[in-house]
């Protein structure tokens, strides 16, 4: 009985744990150029201030603004990635699986936040899977041409 | 009937996949780097999609002859996860042969180990000697599988080897024993209740879906590490280049 619990603790610890590397390497691949930060200007995404905010410990997040901020950001780049020039209208195994793992950590921060822990390395992690989704789209984006300019240039100088 | 619909269609996933991972070994001409996991895909296939369908068929589900197939694949399922495991350690000591000799004394002794652990059996159950020293040995060298696996990925963390290929195939290997040692250990707890019974055949399948999404993901998405061996050959030329 008691080495059936330990290996049922230490499976499901190290399932987690497998699962969590395989989203960190995901989150890892290397784009051809930073196209995050067109998607960011076009769609006025604020996750990026609040990577910084963050990061810069002197200046004060609001815990709702920040929660509330990162929510809206999740669902217009979700819904981006679904609808920005996706021939097949639906995510990728990958989109999928780094969602599910957006709100696992979503649900973390709000866990941490009320046993009064800190809470920017979950911050970091949800900004890191953002910045990811916005790459994704804006390399969609760029592969969708307008004469000469590529579709987030042409969304820039609207 | 809604829950067999599910299992069914977890199933045929499975074989689905497993067709597209042997696909992307062959379109991204990986299959010669990978030629392990080529070959235990296969294995997967063929044992578990085309040699148990077919038993299944012809004997029946209740039938002796399909459960003593089922536990025999099992087996050697066991075995080429082992080989699979071993093949991934060979490829993270690729430049490290002093490393590698020691593993591969490692590997070896786990092996035996798994075997002497899985004989103790015998000694209590002479009755049924085939079928619990079968099922006591594929579930060892399971679960030996998943503390080798967590050892290889800590020992590609130590080397700070960077070949993120390698690293999701081993985390894909992760989740599907980790997974299924989970399950069986839940199994025994609850000694069989209708609940782990219900749970099994839908979570176990799951595992395998997410290994083979990863592999897939692995195999078409990193970018291709050059091998040691072509590495240093590489560098050997260079130097002759230059002595020239």
């Amino acid at each position: 009985m008691f080495v059936a619990a330990l290996i049922l603790i230490i499976s499901t610890g190290l399932f987690g744990f497998y699962l969590q590397t395989v989203c960190q390497k995901i989150l890892r691949r290397q784009f051809s150029q930073e196209f995050f930060q067109s998607i960011v200007n076009a769609n006025r995404l604020e996750f990026l201030s609040v990577r910084k905010a963050v990061e810069n410990l002197n200046s004060p997040v609001e815990y709702p603004r920040l929660t509330l901020t990162l929510k809206c950001d999740f669902l217009a780049l979700t819904y981006l990635l679904k609808n920005a020039a996706n021939i097949n209208q639906r995510y990728t195994y990958e989109e999928r699986l780094l969602i599910v793992y957006f709100k696992l950590i979503f649900a973390s921060l709000i866990t941490r936040h009320w046993l009064k822990l800190g809470e920017s390395s979950a911050v970091l992690k949800l900004t890191k899977i953002l910045e990811y989704f916005a790459n994704v789209v804006g390399e969609r984006v760029n592969t969708v041409r307008f004469g000469n300019l590529t579709a987030s240039d042409y969304l820039l100088n609207l | 009937m809604g829950g067999q619909f599910l299992i069914r269609g977890l199933q045929y996933g499975i074989y689905i996949l497993e067709g597209v991972v042997c696909v992307s070994l062959a379109s991204h001409g990986r299959w010669r780097r990978l030629k392990g996991l080529c070959l235990y895909v296969t294995l997967l296939f063929g044992l578990d999609g085309v040699a148990r369908s077919a038993v299944l068929n012809y004997f029946g589900w209740d039938s002796s002859q399909f459960r003593y197939f089922y536990w025999l694949t099992d087996v050697v399922l066991a075995l080429g996860a082992f080989l699979l495991t071993c093949s991934f350690f060979r490829r993270a000591c690729a430049r490290e042969e002093k490393l590698w000799f020691f593993v591969r004394k490692v590997l070896v002794f786990v092996f035996v180990l798994v075997i002497a652990v899985s004989a103790l059996v015998l000694t209590r159950h002479y009755s049924k000697l085939f079928t619990y020293f079968i099922i006591e040995f594929s579930q060892n060298l399971y679960f030996s599988c998943l503390i080798l696996n967590t050892m290889l990925y800590v020992m590609i963390q130590q080397l700070a080897i960077d070949d993120d290929e390698l690293g999701l195939l081993v985390c894909g290997m992760g989740v599907q024993f980790a997974g299924e040692a989970a399950f069986l250990a839940l199994f025994t707890l609850t000694a069989g209740d209708s609940f782990a019974r219900d749970l099994i055949p839908f979570l176990s399948p799951a595992c395998t879906l997410g290994m083979l999404l990863t592999w897939i993901y692995a195999i078409t998405k990193t970018t291709q590490a050059a091998p040691a061996r072509e590495q240093r050959g590489r560098r050997a030329s260079w130097v002759e280049a230059i002595a020239d």
